[in-house]
């Protein structure tokens, strides 16, 4: 009974080994393909976040989240999965920061714009102001002088 | 020496083994961010990310205190992208409220445009209306003024000719009187019985007439008038010369007339006797009446009737009936027969139409003989009643 329980405690041992050892290597090229599929998901995004930065106000955060990127592709390369996934974490940080300096800077520029046409408008309401003085004036000088 | 060397070597690296680290610059810049942002703003817009931020910023230092450089370097940039976040999420709200507050200011400017613009236009049309009045005025004046002138000018033109016709008309009319003037004493004669004043006349008027060419009006006005005084002066001297030789003319042309004609009236035989200033046509009848008769013997109608008509054809005339006798007999005898006979001759013309009184009978007995009374011829032609026309 007991050198039967023995055996059996083996074979489940080496069967629990197997399995545990099969199942890592599934998990390992699970995990692996998925950070491959974050990564070029992101780097995806990175040609969205391009095409909405019309303004061209996140150069320099770009470039510094498509190095990142490349990084995580080369820690991925090396199986450095933890190190993939906090650069993949700080990568879209980075891309949610972009987006919002990007809305950020479009919105400055539209604030920038409307305040020239309020600007604008105020010069055409300074200038219209003078005009409509001038003409009273002149007006006025008329009617005394055709009197 | 080399055991002391040696001491100094690890006391060195004890040191440095124990000394904090240099901070990573990706903590330095999440100070600087940090230092530079409007937290308060940022944590009331994102509360999450920045007490993330803050977390791992505090948990960066302490990686960095605890000299694991990487891992401090990982926290702080995480820490200054969610940082950065929170403010560029901050960033936006403040930019919409701006956003928001341009809008209203830009649709109260609008308004203020539109009315100032408004205003400006109804002004500017007013003003161009204005202009234009006045330009219109202006060109009106000029109108009036330059037709004004047109007119005054035009006018007096008009004026000018017409009192420069006027004036002709009036020289005209001064020539044309002149001339009717002359005329009249040409009618007269002037000519002939007033000469000196009729040349003088015709001078002027010629001399009226070349200034009247020459438009010197005035002139050839006075000039008229005195060659119509002149004429009017000739015709007043001439008239009544030219009347009195016209009366004579007509006169003698009648008296002419009167002896041809009373040349025609048969068995009568006729005469002119001048008295003075006085002329008779003297028709003689011989054998009239029969020998101390004092009616007419019968056969002497047809003369007459020739008297008769030439008595009533020449009605100016004063006639005499004058009865004559021959010498034979007593003085008053002969003058009362010679009467009665001219009486007779008087009687038959009045009986053939010879209005009565122009007829004056008289009897001069042989007082006025023709021819020798010793001869029967003599006598018979002495006998006689003469029918005498007087005039001058």
């Amino acid at each position: 009974m007991r050198l039967w329980t023995r055996r059996w405690a083996r074979a489940l041992s080496l069967v629990a080994l197997l399995v545990a050892s099969t199942a890592g290597r599934a998990a390992r090229a699970g995990e692996e393909d998925d950070l491959q599929r974050q990564i070029e998901t992101q780097r995806g995004g990175v040609a969205d976040i391009e095409r909405l930065d019309e303004l061209h106000t996140a150069g320099d955060e770009l470039a510094l989240l498509k190095a990142w990127l490349d990084e995580a592709w080369a820690l991925r390369a090396k199986h450095e999965y933890d190190d993939v996934r906090g650069v993949l974490d700080r990568a879209l940080a980075q891309a949610e920061l972009i987006r919002q300096k990007i809305a950020a800077s479009k919105l400055r520029a539209q604030a920038d714009k409307r305040e020239a046409d309020l600007q604008l408008t105020r010069r055409k309401i300074d200038q219209s102001r003078k005009a409509l003085a001038d003409t009273t004036i002149k007006k006025k000088a008329l009617e005394v002088g055709s009197k | 020496m080399s055991g002391a060397r040696f001491r100094g070597a690890l006391v060195a690296a004890a040191v440095l083994g124990c000394a904090t680290p240099p901070r990573p610059r990706e903590l330095d810049a999440y100070e600087a961010v940090k230092k530079g942002a409007n937290l308060q703003e940022a944590a009331k817009r994102a509360p999450d990310l920045v007490t993330s931020s803050d977390k791992l910023g505090q948990k960066a230092v302490e990686e960095w205190e605890s000299n694991d450089l990487e891992e401090s370097r990982r926290d702080a940039i995480m820490a200054q992208i969610k940082l950065k976040t929170a403010l560029a999420l901050a960033e936006q709200d403040r930019l919409k409220a701006k956003i928001e507050k341009l809008s209203s200011d830009q649709g109260a400017a609008d308004e203020e445009y539109a009315s100032v613009s408004k205003d400006l236009a109804s002004e500017t049309e007013k003003l161009t209306l204005l202009q234009k009045y006045l330009e219109a005025r202006k060109t009106a004046d000029a109108d009036k003024q330059r037709l004004s002138q047109q007119m005054s000018s035009d006018q007096q033109k008009a004026e000018a000719e017409q009192q420069r016709l006027s004036q002709q008309l009036a020289t005209e009319q001064k020539i044309a009187a002149a001339q009717l003037a002359l005329h009249t004493a040409e009618t007269v004669d002037a000519s002939k019985y007033a000469s000196a004043d009729y040349r003088a006349a015709t001078d002027m008027l010629d001399k009226a007439q070349g200034e009247l060419k020459q438009s010197a009006f005035a002139a050839a006005q006075a000039s008229a008038d005195v060659a119509k005084k002149n004429a009017d002066h000739a015709a007043e001297l001439s008239k009544p010369r030219y009347e009195q030789a016209e009366q004579a003319s007509q006169n003698k042309m009648r008296d002419d007339a009167l002896s041809r004609d009373a040349s025609g009236v048969p068995g009568v035989s006729v005469r002119i006797d001048r008295r003075g200033d006085l002329q008779r046509l003297v028709l003689a009848i011989p054998d009239l009446f029969s020998k101390k008769q004092t009616t007419v013997a019968p056969g002497h109608e047809a003369v007459l009737d020739g008297i008769a008509a030439l008595v009533n054809k020449y009605t100016t005339y004063p006639v005499q009936v004058i009865g004559h006798t021959d010498s034979r007999g007593k003085s008053g005898e002969l003058v009362a027969i010679s009467a009665a006979r001219a009486q007779a001759v008087y009687g038959a013309l009045v009986s053939r139409g010879v209005e009565a009184r122009r007829l004056m009978p008289s009897g001069v007995g042989g007082d006025e003989p023709l021819e020798d009374n010793h001869s029967a011829a003599g006598r018979a032609k002495n006998n006689r009643i003469e029918i005498v026309f007087l005039y001058h």
